[in-house]
């Protein structure tokens, strides 16, 4: 369970400072499929962020099973990271040195897995992209990037996903394949799902929707 | 583990061909420091197995004054103590031959050696014919003689030789003489004699420069040392020097540890400026890996794992290079041979090749230096947060002590890493601190003239203006660019206007109606004769001076600062201990000004004595002081009444350093040197030679012109050598300038994609790339000059001791080519920015 406790964010904006989250508690069980709506600016990224522990909050905590990440250092944070979320990028974020098949073993090599190979060529499969495991980012095409990061997030069959605006990048036909492979995962393997999305549509389709504006959750929300 | 190995085998695919000049500077310097190495190591094999050839005996006894019977029975009973087999004399001097054949007017100075039947105790003399040695060929006038000699006489084997008064027969050429050290100074070519015909020359005669030797074979080698030591003390206030095989061995040794030393802190110098890139291309590359280092820490990666990655990448790479490094040494070394061609000397026998130690120790610096230059900005990854995939944020700024701790144990590690290859602390330390302050010296230089351009970036043409502000762009490779291409261009500037101002002074000094010959040797009872020789008009000689001579050592000082009482106490302060030449007169000369004291008027029987400036600074000697001089035995107290300041550029009056009042003096045993002017051309000057030789047989010339000739040799060598040094380190400036270019082409190319998107077209890009490395080779040349010209001050003012010069051709040459090589490089490793389309290069963005 992700749960966040007074959890704000205030960044310094030439010489003001500019609260882009107020304090905000909220709790997602596991399993849930959240999505976060909201205009541009209005803190969605930054509360995904904060989430995953790529972020420090101002105040406030979020703790993540049971564990409050923000009392983490960088290491612990990256082993968490590694153990529990996934992070799916609007820009995918692909790693330009690696190739497509490198990209989504990379997390399992870290975690040290045994079998990082087989599986990383297992969730390229899934995600369609078996003939094009040995190409490089700049190779492939936008849809193609994002299922390789889609199949990097799932790579050590974590419990949580979380997507910033996956499909804000990518033609419709590329949309609403990434996002039936984000569902699919939510529903054969029970795990967290937390989308950021301007999609109506898409944000129709979640178990729950956070709506933002100007750094608050003005509605969708659970306390 | 498995994940930095992995990630470092990845990373290296993707990045190597942007690192890899980088990489070939380490490889530059480190092939200097591993041929260098290499070759001294050979040598010195070669020289240590020949040690006891190198001096042909186990114990040299030598001295310049004849051997009296007390010294001989004593050497006798000391060789017989210390159980010696063997012993045999030698008698060395310089001389002048002439070829018995009257049709060829020549005469030159050799080194002559007469031997005995025993010569040599160890090692054999080599001929060229191949024949063996053997006396018999010395034995009723018969000389062997150097190569050279024949060249220079115009002679053959067979031939016949004038020596003295006396006539040999050439009867082979020696291609090695043991005894004689190879790069010893030597006024000539060596030719040996036979003992017993040295008397008939006449060359024996008082005031001589003549060194007996005696050489001695001690079969049991722990008393050898003892012997030397009992041998010193019997002669401790003597003309008498005694030194064992084992010295010059130690001697050998310890030339050749600090030659090894010295020159590979070159090679050093070079890996370092390697470093130096490294370093600066690793800060530019972490830019470049921000976003994916975030990714990585992302997706699981500690900080500690990433550096990981990339400094297993950095010792991969300065390892690859450190090994083609040996690969370039190895290369390099084969081309010696070829070099030497058949020269037929020591070094041609040696077996050149790279030695294990010198790769080993090449191999080491390059990877520590490669490591040691790339941990500190390494350590920025700790900085990089994951956030900044949300949003564009720079490096956390601040202090961060982790870094400032690494830094100055970086600092340390270079320290004791040049300290191991200097195999010296002090000189670790000073060459650190004489490095940073001339890399700090360039980079202040070098921003200055930034700063100096900057009104430029206002400047009307579009080109021009953009040339000038991408000098001081983000990530820019401006400073490490101004200071290795600076550092090469000081080293070839700097050396190359030292010769032109040395060489001008040396042309100076031998300029219009000055002295250009000297004849040395001159008997008391010839005066008359050569004065008249001279100034018989058909030899052609122009005006000239007799100056008198005498030989003496200085045994003890009672000054008010410095009290000597002996000999030994006089020795153990160095240079006062050596023998000079004095001479006496009642007058100064041109080149001469009191610095305290009063010059003598007249002469006076108490014997007075007027010291030159600089000795007198040195040893802390002042008017007033009573030194005490050994005049061929005679020891003669003389007072300092002046000390005179010499200038030692205008030496047509010859330089003294001790002068006496007349009236003491004259009747001691001395000798005459006469300067003149010689005549004009090359055959009037080698008949004038021969013609006075014929007539004087003892007497010496030295033709200024010769060694003139010698000096341009010896010196072209030397600043050819330097420049070698130079054109390495400006080859590396070259790499790193070329590593640069590829290391922020993608900024380039983007930059380039919008200009021509905006309406520039390949042209004008064209012109401000050309307009930004001329720019950069401008400062660089300019920078490099201006550091030239301090070590040309510096050198001439302190070390020389001669007018600094500025040679503006040298200057302008060099900031030209420094201009138009880096302009040239720039634009062709950038060619391919104005090829990209750009919208290509846009999308891609």
């Amino acid at each position: 369970m992700i749960a966040l406790r007074d959890v704000s964010k205030t960044v310094t904006s030439g010489t003001e400072p500019l609260t882009i989250l107020h304090p905000l508690t909220t709790e997602i069980p596991r399993g849930q499929f959240v999505a976060v709506v909201g205009p541009s600016g209005s803190g969605k990224s930054t509360l995904l962020g904060l989430i995953a522990g790529l972020d420090a909050p101002t105040s406030g905590s979020v703790v993540i099973d049971g564990v409050d990440i923000t009392k983490l250092d960088e290491d612990a944070l990256a082993k968490l990271r590694g153990e529990k979320i996934g992070f799916v990028f609007q820009f995918f974020h692909l790693i330009p040195s690696l190739t497509a098949y490198e990209n989504v073993a990379v997390p399992m090599e870290i975690a040290g897995a045994a079998d990082a190979a087989d599986r990383a060529r297992r969730l390229l499969e899934e995600v369609g992209l078996t003939g094009r495991a040995h190409h490089y980012p700049s190779q492939l095409s936008g849809g193609e990037q994002q299922r390789v990061a889609l199949a990097r997030a799932l790579a050590n069959n974590l419990p949580i996903v979380l997507a910033d605006e996956p499909t804000g990048n990518l033609d419709s036909t590329n949309g609403r394949h990434i996002m039936q492979l984000l569902k699919d995962i939510h529903q054969t393997r029970g795990t967290t799902l937390v989308l950021v999305t301007h999609d109506a549509e898409v944000a129709a389709q979640a178990d729950t929707r956070l709506v933002m504006r100007d750094g608050r959750v003005v509605e969708g929300l659970s306390r | 583990m498995k994940f930095v190995l992995r990630m470092a085998v990845r990373e290296t695919r993707s990045s190597w061909r942007r690192l890899l000049f980088f990489f070939v500077c380490i490889a530059v310097g480190v092939a200097a420091i591993v041929a260098l190495r290499s070759v001294i190591q050979n040598v010195r094999g070669v020289f240590g197995r020949e040690a006891r050839s190198l001096i042909a005996a186990d114990v040299l006894i030598s001295t310049n004054r004849e051997w009296t019977d007390a010294a001989r029975a004593t050497i006798d009973r000391r060789l017989v103590e210390a159980g010696a087999d063997a012993h045999t004399d030698t008698v060395e001097t310089p001389t002048m031959v002439r070829p018995a054949d009257s049709s060829k007017p020549t005469a030159r100075m050799v080194e002559l050696r007469a031997v005995g039947s025993e010569f040599p105790l160890y090692g054999t003399v080599g001929l060229q014919s191949g024949e063996l040695y053997s006396y018999g060929m010395l034995q009723n006038r018969g000389v062997l003689v150097r190569a050279e000699l024949l060249t220079a006489l115009s002679v053959k084997v067979g031939d016949e030789l004038t020596i003295g008064q006396s006539s040999f027969t050439i009867k082979g050429v020696i291609t090695n003489e043991p005894g004689r050290r190879v790069g010893d100074f030597s006024l000539g070519p060596g030719i040996l004699i036979a003992l017993e015909d040295l008397p008939a020359t006449g060359l024996l005669q008082f005031g001589s420069r003549v060194r007996r030797v005696l050489q001695v074979r001690v079969p049991e080698e722990p008393r050898i040392r003892p012997l030397v030591e009992t041998l010193r003390d019997d002669f401790k206030d003597q003309f008498v020097n005694a030194r064992s095989f084992r010295g010059t061995d130690d001697e050998i040794g310890r030339d050749f540890d600090r030659a090894e030393n010295y020159l590979s802190l070159v090679g050093l110098v070079i890996v370092i400026l390697g470093g130096i890139a490294v370093s600066s291309v690793t800060r530019v590359f972490v830019l470049q890996k921000m976003r994916s280092i975030a990714v990585l820490k992302c997706v699981g990666a500690r900080s500690g794992q990433i550096i990981g990655v990339y400094l297993l990448q950095v010792l991969t790479l300065g390892f690859a290079g450190s090994l083609l490094g040996v690969v370039l040494a190895r290369l390099a070394i084969l081309g010696i041979p070829l070099a030497l061609g058949n020269a037929a000397s020591m070094l041609a026998d040696v077996q050149y090749g790279i030695t294990w130690s010198a790769a080993i120790q090449g191999i080491g610096v390059g990877v520590l230096v490669s490591l040691l230059f790339s941990v500190v900005p390494l350590l920025q990854i700790r900085m990089v947060k994951p956030s900044l995939l949300f949003r564009d944020e720079p490096l956390r700024g601040g202090r961060d002590w982790t870094r400032i701790i690494a830094t100055v144990l970086v600092s340390a590690a270079l320290v004791a890493l040049t300290a191991w290859q200097a195999a010296s602390l002090r000189v670790g330390l000073s060459v650190c601190a004489g490095f940073c302050g001339l890399a700090l010296a360039l980079h202040v230089t070098g921003r200055l003239l930034v700063r100096t351009m900057a009104p430029l970036a206002n400047s009307k043409s579009f080109p021009l203006r953009h040339a000038v502000l991408h000098l001081s762009r983000p990530g820019n490779q401006t400073r490490v660019i101004l200071l290795a291409v600076g550092l090469g261009a000081f080293f070839i500037v700097g050396v190359r206007s030292l010769q032109a101002s040395l060489l001008e002074e040396f042309a100076v000094q031998s300029g219009e109606g000055s002295p250009d010959m000297f004849l040395m040797d001159i008997q008391r009872d010839q005066a008359d004769g050569i004065r008249a020789f001279l100034t018989d008009p058909s030899h052609g000689a122009g005006p000239f001076r007799f100056i008198p001579v005498l030989r003496a050592r200085v045994v003890g000082v009672d000054g008010r600062s410095v009290q000597l009482e002996s000999f030994e106490d006089v020795r153990a302060r160095g240079g006062l201990g050596r023998e000079y030449t004095i001479t006496y007169r009642d007058h100064l000369e041109a080149n001469e000004k009191i610095a305290s004291g009063a010059f003598w008027r007249g002469p006076s029987s108490v014997a007075e004595v007027s010291i030159e400036q600089g000795m007198a600074e040195r040893n802390q000697l002042g008017v007033g002081d009573t030194i005490r001089f050994d005049v061929l035995g005679r020891v003669i107290p003389a007072r300092v009444t002046s000390v005179r300041a010499v200038d030692w550029r205008d030496s047509r009056s010859g330089g003294f350093i001790f002068v006496f009042r007349p009236g003491v003096l004259e009747n001691a045993p001395q000798m005459i040197i006469s300067p003149l002017r010689g005549p004009e051309g090359p055959e009037a000057r080698a008949r004038f030679q021969h013609d006075l030789v014929e007539a004087f047989p003892n007497v010496s010339v030295i033709d200024f012109h010769e060694i003139l000739v010698t000096v341009r040799d010896v010196m072209s060598k030397v600043t050819l050598a330097v420049s070698v040094v130079g054109g390495l380190v400006l080859l590396s400036g070259a790499l790193i300038l070329i590593g640069a270019v590829a290391m922020t082409k993608f900024q380039r190319v983007y930059e380039a994609a919008v200009f021509k998107t905006l309406g520039a077209n390949t042209r004008t890009i064209a012109r401000m790339l050309l307009l930004e490395y001329g720019v950069l080779g401008l400062l660089a040349g300019t920078v490099g000059s201006l550091g030239a010209i301090a070590l040309t001050w510096g050198v001439s003012r302190w070390a020389l001791d001669i007018p600094w010069r500025i040679s503006v051709g040298e200057h302008v040459g060099g900031v030209i080519a420094t201009t138009a090589l880096v302009a040239a490089i720039g634009v062709l490793s950038s060619l391919d920015v104005l090829r990209h389309k750009p919208l290509a290069t846009l999308r891609a963005e």
